[in-house]
């Protein structure tokens, strides 16, 4: 059961971490490894839980696995919307985003 | 846990091959021909896919053979009623994007894509409709959301949409990371992601881990609110509304929202076992947020766009009432059902004729709509119209469902003391509503006249100097289609007020757990004869605390009918609710004649 809070205890940090990034950091590419570790969170989660749950199953892994994939997914879509981003602004900051507004 | 193998001849598997399969055709068509073909032909085949997709799903309601209600199998998906309104409701809003889509995309490169991510979204919606498993319902909810992403960007050299896209793109991908941080703790508690299975492990989850399950519900309500347009999470809904092509704005705003809602229900269904009475309180105070700010911002806004984005944040709210009193009443989430079929049409046709006005007049600027009425006469129309029923007037359909939502707000008040406060916000709210969308309404038909700065040359006709209007057709044609809808619902709501009963969940959770329940809507639909509604409440107090959980608040059946003399117990109106006493509510199944949701013994 230690063994259980410790991982959970780093995906937390993990987390936090993430939203953090996602919220205070103005890089577009920082923003989208904010993203991916708050995905990577979960997965440790996952497969913690999977492992050394008092009945372990393979659930949590099947479930990493998805979620991988989708992160990988949703990653070549975030740098395929910057690099047009970056085609139109010459920069990745996404500070310079003010023309919707009101 | 084993995932078993689904139904092959299953509602969304058919859904699914029919979709992706023409998904993927289409952008092969253009490799095919090696030239872009019009948008006419993509968009033409990509309508047939939708429409033959509504039709299977009727023709399998028609055959009776789809379960009423929420069904929780062991399977990732099943083929109940409330997966089927869903994706109804869903698909007629695809089918407006892209019949609209054909006019008001034309001058753009690349049809093939376009129709296949909006086909391939669809997919996703409709998944997330029907799965019943927390792995399915994240896969389908990022099927559904990074196609959008990418229609949201559409307009490669478009600056705004691009930002537009950027917004759209962190905080759905902030919003897909909290759910799947919220489902691996579920899984951590429960040991499964079968909805069924986990809402029977929380029934008994050790007190030690409540915290644990609070924070997992609360990324759950939090990731589902940035789809839904709740208050907190509502930042990006007009900057990305305003930027990406308008028929885009109105799948998002009428059919990407749904879905989320579509999945709150069963979100919201597993956490009313743990937390009773805090979680209806938490979501009914968003409720009044959203409603109230939402209106608050659009009565500022200048953009037709905007005004339609921040009216559809307030009426995430109206929807949020039904999803907040959902354990003390069945009305609440009938009503809130039947509201989001409804916004579903009225808010694509208010996005859709503001598309066809802009394609026109070259503007969203709601200053330049002086005079609109007299110019383009039906689209005008069309738009007063949406609008009205978008603040419930009461011959449109709109009326109906905010009419539901209230009186079961009302009705709750036996139970729940703040819940009628819920039915007085929200009636409060459409009378501000009224303030933008009159407003919108007054510069179309009483304002004079001016001269319309840029219009397209494409659609004006006639002599120098008499200017007359050509009305896109093909936006014309989706627009008289929603007008028909909210007129002849809002004459003659009955079968929809049916088809969302069907849909509905019992409000006894237990009952929800796999069992068999066989019936059709044909009997309910006998019920609601007539346009009038009677409203009885009862509570039946057995008190045998089968269930054994503490926290069991008084459930009150609302039972919508013509028959009182079946009800029985009336006089138990009083006692298991007021003083909010732990009784253990036992569901009557006189609510629902069909279905054979049996007692608890």
């Amino acid at each position: 059961m230690a063994e259980i809070l410790d991982y959970t205890i780093v995906s937390i940090i993990l987390l936090a971490i993430g939203i953090y990034g996602l919220t205070v950091k103005r890089n577009f590419i920082r923003m989208l490894f904010a993203v991916e570790i708050i995905v990577n969170a979960a997965n440790l989660n996952l497969v913690a839980f999977s492992r050394l749950m008092p009945s372990p199953n393979a659930t949590g892994q099947t479930f990493a696995l998805f979620s991988i994939a989708i992160a990988a997914a949703e990653v070549a879509v975030g740098l395929a919307l910057m690099i047009v981003a970056y085609r139109i602004y010459r920069n990745i900051d996404i500070k310079g985003l003010k023309r919707l507004s009101g | 846990m084993v995932i078993s193998m689904v139904d092959l001849y299953s509602t969304p598997i058919i859904l699914t091959i029919i979709l992706g399969v023409t998904g993927l055709i289409l952008p092969l068509l253009d490799a095919f021909r090696r030239r872009d073909m019009s948008h006419k032909v993509h968009g033409s085949i990509a309508f047939g896919a939708l429409i033959l997709s509504i039709a299977v799903i009727l023709v399998r309601i028609a055959s009776g053979s789809i379960p009423l209600g929420i069904v929780f199998t062991d399977q990732v998906i099943a083929d109940d009623m409330f997966g089927s309104f869903f994706s109804i409701a869903m698909l007629i809003v695809a089918i407006v994007a892209v019949v609209s889509s054909i006019e008001y995309m034309r001058r753009v490169p690349n049809p093939g894509p376009y129709y296949s991510l909006i086909l391939l979204s669809s997919i996703g919606m409709v998944m997330l409709a029907y799965s019943t498993d927390l792995l399915m319902l994240i896969v389908a909810w990022e099927l559904m959301s990074i196609p959008t992403y990418v229609l949201a960007a559409f307009k490669k050299k478009d600056p705004l949409a691009n930002e537009a896209a950027i917004k759209y793109f962190l905080f759905g991908a902030l919003a897909s990371g909290m759910l799947i941080y919220a489902a691996s703790l579920i899984y951590g508690i429960t040991g499964s992601t079968n909805i069924a299975a986990v809402m029977q492990a929380l029934i008994s989850i050790d007190q030690g881990l409540r915290p644990l399950a609070f924070i997992a519900l609360a990324l759950l309500i939090a990731g589902f609110g940035f789809k839904m347009a709740l208050v907190p999470f509502h930042m990006w809904i007009p900057d990305t509304y305003e930027g990406a092509p308008t028929p885009i704005s109105a799948l998002l705003s009428a059919a990407t929202k749904k879905a989320g809602f579509a999945a709150a229900f069963k979100a919201v269904i597993f956490g009313m076992l743990v937390f009773n009475v805090e979680w209806s309180l938490m979501l009914a105070v968003i409720a009044v947020l959203t409603m109230t700010i939402g209106n608050l911002a659009a009565l500022t806004q200048r953009s037709m766009t905007r005004i339609l984005a921040y009216s559809s944040i307030s009426q995430a709210g109206y929807m949020l009432i039904g999803l907040s009193l959902a354990p003390y009443s069945d009305l609440a989430m009938q009503g809130a059902l039947f509201h989001v079929m409804n916004h579903a049409v009225m808010k694509s046709s208010a996005f859709i004729a503001a598309a066809g006005i802009a394609l026109v007049i070259g503007t969203m600027n709601i200053d330049q709509y002086r005079g609109i009425g007299r110019r383009m006469p039906l689209i005008s129309l069309v738009m007063a119209v949406s609008l009205l029923a978008l603040a419930g007037v009461p011959p449109l359909n709109g009326f109906w469902s905010k009419f539901i939502l209230f009186a079961a707000a009302v009705n709750a008040g036996s139970t729940v003391s703040w819940a009628p406060y819920l039915a007085i916000a929200g009636i409060l709210n459409s009378a501000l509503s009224l303030g933008y969308y009159a407003w919108v309404i007054r510069r179309m038909y009483f304002d004079e006249p001016v001269t319309i700065p840029t219009v397209n040359q494409s659609y004006v006709y006639g002599r120098a100097g008499v200017l007359k209007i050509k009305e896109p057709r093909l936006i014309l044609a989706t627009l008289l289609f929603a007008l028909a809808f909210m007129v002849g619902f809002g004459v003659y709501p009955a079968p929809l007020i049916a088809f969302s009963q069907a849909s509905v969940p019992s409000s006894d959770v237990f009952s929800l757990l796999p069992i068999e329940v066989q019936s059709n809507i044909v009997s309910d639909q006998q019920r609601y004869g007539g346009s009038s509604v009677e409203m009885e409440v009862e509570v039946e107090d057995h008190g045998d605390g089968s269930h054994g959980s503490e926290g069991d608040a008084a459930t009150i059946t609302t039972v919508v009918g013509y028959e009182p003399s079946t009800l029985e117990g009336e006089d138990g109106t009083d006692t298991g609710s007021t003083n909010g006493d732990k009784t253990d509510g036992e569901l009557n199944a006189t609510t629902n004649a069909t279905s054979t949701i049996g007692h608890k013994p």
